[in-house]
């Protein structure tokens, strides 16, 4: 960020952009002439770098582009003081000096006190009048310089900027794709207020409490401070309003991705922590279980009537989503109003209750054994919520099960995957195993993960026999490499289907052969059940 | 039954009526107030005999007040007028005439919760000192690196606003010190975000050369005292002197002003500008931004001006006065550091300036107040709220056409002591744009000549 008299912008018909530096040649000539000038004058002092740049303001460059590269690349700086005496300590003793002697009032009376000072301190004259003042600012020396690239340093300006501006806004709005967690967790965290509205994709407008009475610029660093939070993700759109002080007029900014996102830096991420350690442990202990259910942290708002509810977590599996809440402290009030706005959420929600938290005597509120209300004690009850989660995942798929049974499908192509044909009609994997196992189509064998086509077996079977036949064995992995290279992922349950038995040596499968058993006739083979 | 509890600076109320000051906040699903219509609101569920349940304030525990406060004769008038007014308004009082120890009567008369609201670090200091000192207990810091809240707290401007949301239902009794700063438009949103019904301004100089004092009424209260210098000059301040000193620029000096100055001239004569108001010449700054011959022609300006308030008679004449004021206390005052560091360097005089460490800077202040060092010399911080140990002579070698500025400065001379004449020596460049600058910071004080 910028003070305020650097920022440059361009402004027209209500509509207000910053000068940005685009990635020219000549901007990235003046950035990397700066970035050098640092380099060269690591251990100089500042108002030598201050000279640099007034120079290059004097040769015609926009003074407040210059002065706001130099800025950021002060940052990028270490600064320090060059006397080997704290000069407040050289100071304090010239000042008590002049107690006794009086002022000087000519050069040589001054003289005579610095001498004798400096003697005091073991230091020559030269030395001590140097290190009088050396704490000012201009005095500094550039101890460390960590040079940015021209590209990142204009990418930085470019950014500053854009934040500066930020701070005379009254408001905001965004569209994002990525990473709605970071993005919220930051909204809340920085004390601002959000609507949702849709508008094309989901929209966020973000103001503050005070917002309701009357314009204000007093969220303005807050907003500001969102920016590179939702300029890092892929995809963007950005607007505000912007309280221009020096006309008092409302003017409008917008940024999107597509023309800007390359003007600016893109920070990395902090990753999201935890509000609360309840929080943690559960999202630990949920991953520890492997339940087939992907658990992700403040996931998207979800509408409820003109609302929205922010949950802590959503759970996934196979195109079924669950919201999940955890309550803190709480009080009856706070439970009906959450049940109340539950009723509006059209996704399902589970919220968990610490019934040791409640901060009252429950009274209106009977126990009611709510589907989406888990009460517990002391402990985040996981059985309890994935008893929830599979009652929830096996009434979809029922119904998804009774949608595929309606469904006429015709398969032509040799392999199916249970996955791909169940995100291609948008139906769970399990829904789809379940109804093409149990009634598999003609002309296909039904596999764990797919169905094969009877043409495919046979095919593959033919290859195998040519392979024993030649050499009298053949090696595991080389079976193996041979059906993969077909298309077909169930290598081994292929090999069992076709009556073909694996014979290890060891636990090695290098040493594994495969060889014939029983060999079923092709007629058979089609109608064996699945394993 | 309504229910209404605090939020981020504002106060919500939920429940089936609705109050004259709020509004509907569809965000929320219910009623938003200002925190600043906290008492109205409470007072209309009163009236109206509507029951309700307040969880607004977060008040910190009380504690013992043992004062030792006494008040002059004006002191006590000041504070009178501020009670009848509902505990409320702005007392303009000039530096030195104690506006602190009116601000602490109150305090131990309303034994309540109170922030007192100041510019600087520096005067939380000062005013954590006075609490100490006068009503016989600790007071809370809010700002420069600390944070606790207590029964009185110090928090500076910029504090108390960032942290209106956290602050807001803390306290009953607000104090601004230099309560002109709170009509800037940011801060004064410190006046609506916190719940407190009690207020209290305090300033030596009202009135903003923005205009913006008159929005003050809205957030503290009415202007409810004033007193001016010339009133409390020589009973309860000390009686003063004025000198106006003009000295000539060096042959060099005038060469390079009168080159400076005539690129200026050139530039607002093509473009037929005329620069009589203040706000002329900010609309003139305001096209800098966009016309490189309009910052040019300031930069030469500036540059004149330099050379005329640093020139180097000034500096022969200073050691003069140096020399006849030996045993005096004397603050000298400067428009620009470097001048401040120059006079520091070559006179071997303590220096203070927004760059001197603070702990040095309150050194210097001690060592001045107990006449170790006789002399300092400063650009600005000086010129308010600090207190700065009575000094006898003032010579102000460079400033700015404002009024405020210059009051304080006089100000700094005219703690009362016994025996005592100021003295305030002004030292401008003959044949320069100071001449007109001095004019108009000394206009509205009656003395300009």
């Amino acid at each position: 960020m910028l003070p305020s008299n650097l920022l440059v912008v361009w402004k027209r018909k209500g509509e207000i952009l910053p000068r940005y530096a685009k990635l020219s040649n000549d901007n990235l000539e003046v950035a990397g002439g700066l970035i050098e000038t640092y380099k060269e004058n690591v251990g100089e002092k500042k108002k030598v770098l201050k000279a640099v740049v007034t120079d290059l303001e004097n040769r015609g460059y926009e003074y407040r582009f210059v002065r706001g590269l130099a800025l950021l690349l002060d940052r990028k700086g270490t600064f320090t003081c060059n006397s080997k005496i704290n000069p407040v300590d050289l100071r304090r003793k010239i000042f008590q000096a002049t107690e006794k002697s009086g002022l000087p009032t000519t050069p040589e009376k001054r003289q005579r006190i610095i001498d004798a000072a400096a003697s005091e301190m073991a230091l020559t004259p030269e030395n001590f009048e140097e290190y009088l003042y050396a704490d000012l600012d201009d005095e500094l020396i550039l101890e460390k310089f960590t040079p940015p690239s021209a590209h990142e340093l204009l990418e930085q300006y470019n950014l500053s900027l854009s934040q500066t501006l930020l701070f005379d806004s009254t408001e905001l709005s965004f569209t994002a794709s990525g990473n709605w967690q970071n993005l919220f967790y930051f909204v809340k965290k920085l004390g601002l207020i959000y609507e949702v509205y849709r508008d094309n994709g989901l929209w966020v407008k973000i103001d503050g409490p005070a917002s309701l009475f009357k314009l204000t610029k007093r969220y303005g660093i807050s907003i500001a401070k969102l920016l590179p939070i939702i300029v890092a993700n892929p995809e963007w759109t950005v607007t505000a309003k912007i309280l221009w002080k020096y006309t008092n007029e409302i003017c409008n900014f917008k940024i999107e991705s597509q023309k800007h996102s390359s003007l600016l830096k893109k920070t990395n991420l902090p990753a999201v922590t935890y509000d609360s350690a309840v929080e943690e442990s559960f999202a630990s202990q949920f991953q520890a279980v492997k339940s087939g259910w992907t658990l992700k942290r403040e996931p998207e708002p979800v509408p409820a009537g003109n609302q929205v509810i922010i949950p802590d977590f959503s759970l996934e599996r196979g195109g079924v989503k669950v919201y999940l809440e955890i309550v803190g402290f709480w009080t009856e009030e706070y439970i009906l109003r959450k049940a109340e706005k539950l009723k509006q959420v059209e996704d399902k929600m589970l919220l968990l209750v610490n019934e040791d938290l409640a901060c009252e005597k429950l009274t209106a509120l009977e126990k009611r054994p709510q589907l989406n209300f888990i009460y517990y004690h002391d402990k985040i009850p996981l059985a309890s919520i994935l008893r929830y989660l599979g009652t929830a995942f096996e009434m979809v798929k029922d119904r998804e099960i009774k949608f595929l049974e309606n469904l006429s499908v015709k398969f032509t192509e040799p392999v199916v995957s249970y996955d791909e044909f169940a995100a291609r009609i948008g139906i769970s994997t399990e829904a789809a195993k379940a109804v093409l196992t149990v009634n598999p189509p003609p002309g296909y064998v039904v596999m764990p993960n797919i169905l094969v086509s009877k043409e495919k077996l046979i095919q593959i079977d033919n290859q195998i026999e040519e392979c024993l036949k030649q050499s009298g064995k053949l090696p595991l992995t080389q079976a193996i490499r041979l059906i993969e290279a077909k298309g077909v992922s169930d290598a081994s349950c292929a090999l069992t289907q076709l009556g073909y038995k694996i014979t290890w040596r060891g636990i090695n499968s290098e040493q594994a052969e495969v060889t014939k058993a029983s060999k079923k006739r092709e007629d058979e083979v089609v109608k064996s059940p699945a394993p | 039954m309504p229910r209404l509890w605090f939020d981020k600076g504002t106060i919500l109320l939920k429940g089936e009526v609705g109050t004259p000051y709020g509004k509907w906040d569809p965000r929320s699903g219910c009623y938003r107030l200002k925190a600043s219509h906290y008492r109205d609101a409470l007072e209309y569920f009163k009236e109206s005999k509507i029951r309700y349940e307040d969880d607004v304030p977060n008040l910190p525990p009380l504690e013992q007040v043992k004062s030792n406060v006494e008040l002059r004769t004006y002191q006590n008038k000041a504070l009178d007028n501020w009670s009848r007014a509902g505990n409320r308004g702005v007392l303009v009082l000039p530096t030195a005439a104690g506006k602190t120890f009116i601000a602490l009567k109150a305090i131990d008369l309303l034994r309540t919760q109170t922030l007192i609201v100041v510019p600087t670090l520096d005067l939380i200091d000062q005013w954590r000192k006075r609490v100490r000192e006068c009503l016989g207990m600790e007071a809370g810091v809010v700002g420069g690196g600390e944070n606790t809240v207590r029964m009185v707290t110090v928090s500076t401007y910029d504090s108390a606003y960032s942290q209106a949301a956290q602050l807001g239902n803390r306290f009953m009794f607000l104090v601004f010190d230099e309560v002109h700063h709170l009509a800037s438009p940011g801060y004064m949103q410190i006046g609506e975000m916190y719940i407190a019904p009690y207020r209290m301004g305090l300033t030596a100089t009202y009135e903003r050369s923005d205009q913006r004092h008159a929005l003050l009424p809205l957030v503290v209260g009415d202007p409810v005292y004033s007193i001016d210098i010339e009133e409390l000059a020589g009973k309860h301040l000390s009686p003063y002197t004025y000198e106006k000193v003009s000295v000539e620029l060096t042959p060099e000096e005038q060469q390079t002003y009168e080159a400076q100055m005539s690129v200026f001239r050139n530039y607002l004569q093509q473009r037929r500008i005329v620069l009589k108001s203040a706000a002329d010449f900010q609309r003139f700054i305001m096209t800098t931004g966009r016309d490189p011959h309009a910052r040019e022609a300031l930069l030469a300006r500036n540059r004149a001006l330099r050379v005329a308030v640093n020139s180097e008679a000034k500096l022969n004449l200073l050691a003069e006065r140096l020399e006849a004021y030996k045993d005096e206390k004397i603050l000298i005052f400067t428009l620009y550091n470097d001048l401040v560091y120059t006079i520091s360097r070559r006179f071997l005089i303590p220096a203070v300036t927004y760059q001197t460490p603070r702990e040095e800077r309150r050194e210097i202040l001690v060592n001045f107040g107990n006449g170790k060092y006789k002399v300092i010399v400063t650009s600005q911080v000086l010129d308010e709220g600090m207190d700065v140990p009575d000094a006898s002579i003032g010579l102000i070698l460079g400033g700015t056409g404002s009024t405020r500025e210059y009051v304080q400065r006089l100000g700094r001379l005219l703690r009362k002591k016994e025996g005592k004449t100021a003295k305030l020596v002004e030292i401008i460049s003959k044949e320069t744009m100071e001449v007109g600058i001095s004019r108009r910071r000394r206009l509205k004080t009656g003395e300009a000549s």
